[in-house]
């Protein structure tokens, strides 16, 4: 019994270490090494399913030469500005990236090229209603973080666009709730009168 | 023979079952003149608990009652497993998340309250088919939301619909017997909580079939709304073409036959709340109950969030601690009626003490665990506590009062409500405490508010810690009941019904009923 309990609580214990034994990168750690513009202007709204975002990113030249050398993939992700994390705990900045969760939607996948790259992608339709800006994270073959670039300032302050997003409510949608809801009071209310009458009825025999 | 209670040889056959399934004649005597499927007492209350069997009347008010109420959670806490959904589609901040949990629990405070008067007046039947069929328009509702407030308005309404635990508790406490009436309301309450559960296994993957089928995510959750719905208006619709609120047949025709005597609401309420139990399990239920359904708003999320798990992931793992529910709560139950039968009343509480207090720990270590495997752990074991803990409850409820049995249950109801909204409106609606802090706290909370158990104290049983009253007339169980009739009403006869119920309590003086004394007055021959 006792080897039972011990047994059981190592093996917890062993599970918990083994989801820490991966060396967590930070973004503190990473290069801004990437140069990156996006076509929304400052404070523009785009509509969520229609509006087209071109996203334009380079390796910086300034860099000595062979800092690239390791770059392998380039993920291009949609971020909340500081404005659309507040009382969103979901939304969180953390410098340890595994745990950051700044940038939820991806836009592209690409493999690194030091010349000038670009994709033009279309808002889709389930981006929340907030205000956002673009990063693009570069990738090792270990596909670990090792450099990034961003369309706004390192306090994400500037160049920040809105999307509008859809409702997800439909006229079908609406109509259907109506003829269910009236279909559940009218059959309780027949129902009910149907027995009344039943009762005065068996009343007056 | 069959003078003194206990010496009657109806019915023993000596193959019947120890179990708190059924009770075996010579404690409760049958009453043989009636024709049911199931053995009954003088209540025409059923003495056997036959879980598989649809027997009409009480199988099947059985059945249909804990259904409604398995459908009423579904509902109300369906939205909770959606929600990092619905938070990015209608664009809401941690406190109208909050908000939203809150006003889910409250609207059944005062629905709660309302239906102990109309189960009372007019019968669990149509308290049950009106709730359910009056909700189900604001569950299709939720396809209209588009901001924050629409979102809590909506949660509010759809949270009205809990008020058929109260009908089911009644329903049951017709029903059955006295003895076993700890198992079945445990198991019919539990089996109905455990819709809570349910809904976060369901709700996911109604979304994830929707999505499949085309409809983008801020569409298909919308669309996830009418299958509750359509349950509500099913289930309806089967209580009012097959209930009944009495075995004998409907209140309506029974009062118009004269076998039933219509009270009075104000005396009713007067009895509930100049009682001072009443309020003790009050705040209690509102640290079982009220943590079990803060617990189904937030687990979901928390687990999502915490650990970065799917939606459908964070959905089971949410959906047992609900489900948990289909044993816990009627094992709270049966461990009530078996310590009862040891050592009576005061077995009750002590069980209800121990399981409260348990929950509350487990909570604690919940919400200090920092890895998924103990977190889930810790979480099972604190469901357990905690819906065992609901269950004892109402081993002891039917007991406080005969007459306003209604109302309490009802005001005991909403104080599990109003425990839930206070919990997650002090712990989880602030950007400040984080969730695991706010599960912490919450078990804090659990174990102070289980410590007035101890006080509560009957002359004819005791309580947790004094013997019962050594008087002869204080001391019995009919002067407790019929205490609350007047003198009046006792000429009209009014009071029979409590004095039917006293008799058929004795049971709860524990090994000692064989060699309690009879008082005098106690049963007339005759009226």
């Amino acid at each position: 019994m006792a080897a039972s309990t011990l047994l059981f609580v190592a093996s917890i214990l062993l599970s918990s270490f083994a989801l820490s034994c991966y060396a967590s990168g930070t973004f503190s750690a990473l290069q801004k090494s990437i140069l990156l513009t996006s076509s929304p202007k400052s404070g523009q709204v785009l509509k969520a399913g229609e509006a087209n975002i071109t996203v334009t990113w380079s390796f910086n030249k300034t860099y000595p030469a062979g800092t690239d050398s390791a770059y392998k993939t380039v993920k291009v992700k949609l971020c909340y500005a500081p404005i659309s994390q507040k009382d969103r705990g979901w939304r969180k900045t953390k410098d340890e990236l595994k745990k950051d969760r700044t940038c939820q939607h991806k836009i592209v996948k690409r493999d690194y090229k030091p010349e000038t790259d670009s994709v033009t992608w279309t808002v889709e339709r389930d981006i929340p209603t907030a205000t956002y800006f673009v990063r693009a994270y570069v990738y090792n073959a270990e596909e670990k973080e090792v450099a990034y670039g961003q369309s706004t300032n390192d306090g994400k302050k500037t160049n920040l666009f809105e999307v509008e997003a859809i409702t997800g409510r439909h006229v079908s949608l609406d109509i259907a709730s109506v003829c269910f809801s009236v279909f559940s009071i009218v059959s309780l209310a027949g129902f009910f009168y149907l027995e009344k009458r039943k009762g005065a009825a068996s009343q007056q025999k | 023979m069959g003078d003194t209670p206990g010496s009657s040889m109806h019915g023993v056959t000596g193959r019947e079952p120890v179990l708190s399934f059924a009770v075996a004649s010579p404690m409760v005597p049958t009453d043989t003149t009636a024709k049911f499927d199931l053995p009954v007492d003088s209540e025409h209350k059923a003495k056997v608990f036959k879980l598989f069997s649809l027997a009409n009347p009480h199988m099947r008010t059985f059945h249909l009652s804990w259904i409604s109420f398995f459908t009423c959670f579904v509902s109300t806490f369906a939205a909770a497993p959606l929600v990092p959904i619905i938070r990015d589609n209608l664009n809401l901040t941690k406190g109208d998340v909050g908000n939203a949990g809150v006003a889910s629990v409250s609207g059944s405070i005062f629905s709660r309250l309302v239906m102990g008067a109309v189960c009372d007046l007019l019968g669990p039947r149509y308290g049950c088919a009106f709730v359910i069929m009056l909700t189900a328009p604001t569950v299709f509702c939720m396809s209209f939301v588009s901001d924050a407030s629409g979102y809590i308005a909506v949660r509010f309404m759809i949270g009205f619909s809990l008020a058929t635990f109260v009908t089911c508790q009644y329903w049951m406490s017709t029903m059955f017997n006295g003895k076993i009436i700890g198992t079945v309301n445990g198991t019919a309450a539990g089996w109905g909580n455990m819709g809570g559960g349910a809904t976060q296994l369901i709700m996911p993957v109604l979304y994830s079939v929707i999505q499949n089928v085309g409809a983008t995510p801020f569409t298909a959750w919308r669309i996830a709304f009418f299958i509750p719905g359509w349950l509500h208006v099913i289930m309806g619709i089967l209580v009012l073409t097959l209930g009944q609120d009495l075995p004998d047949g409907n209140l309506g025709a029974l009062q118009k036959t004269g076998n039933v005597s219509k009270d009075k609401f104000s005396k009713v309420f007067w009895y509930a709340v100049t009682n001072y139990r009443t309020w003790i399990f009050v705040l209690l239920y509102g640290y079982s109950m009220g943590v079990e359904l803060s617990t189904d708003n937030v687990i979901a999320e928390y687990f999502f969030d915490r650990f970065d798990l799917k939606l459908q992931t964070a959905g089971i793992i949410a959906a047992t601690f609900g489900m948990a529910n289909l044993v816990a709560r009627p094992f709270g139950g049966y461990a009530s009626d078996m310590a009862a039968r040891r050592f009576g009343m005061r077995g009750r509480l002590w069980t209800l003490w121990i399981l409260q207090t348990l929950g509350g720990i487990f909570c604690i270590l919940l919400g200090r665990a920092n890895s998924l495997p103990i977190a889930v752990t810790m979480m099972i074991i604190f469901s357990v506590g905690a819906q065992a803990a609901c269950g004892a409850t109402f081993g002891i409820i039917p007991f406080i009062s005969r007459r306003s049995l209604g109302i309490i249950s009802g005001m005991t109801g909403a104080g599990g409500n109003f425990g839930s909204g206070l919990t997650q409106l002090l712990f989880f609606t602030s950007s400040s405490i984080s969730t695991a802090t706010g599960l912490t706290y919450m078990g804090i909370m659990i174990v102070a508010c289980t410590m007035p158990v101890t006080l509560v104290h009957f002359p004819q049983w005791g309580s947790m810690f004094l013997p019962p009253s050594r008087d002869i007339v204080k001391g019995s169980e009919e002067n407790y009941y019929v205490s609350e009739w007047t003198e009046e009403e006792k000429q009209k006869g009014m009071h029979q019904g409590s004095v039917k119920f006293a008799e058929n309590s004795r049971s709860e003086r524990g090994r000692r009923v064989a060699s309690a004394p009879t008082p005098p007055n106690a049963t007339p021959d005759h009226v």
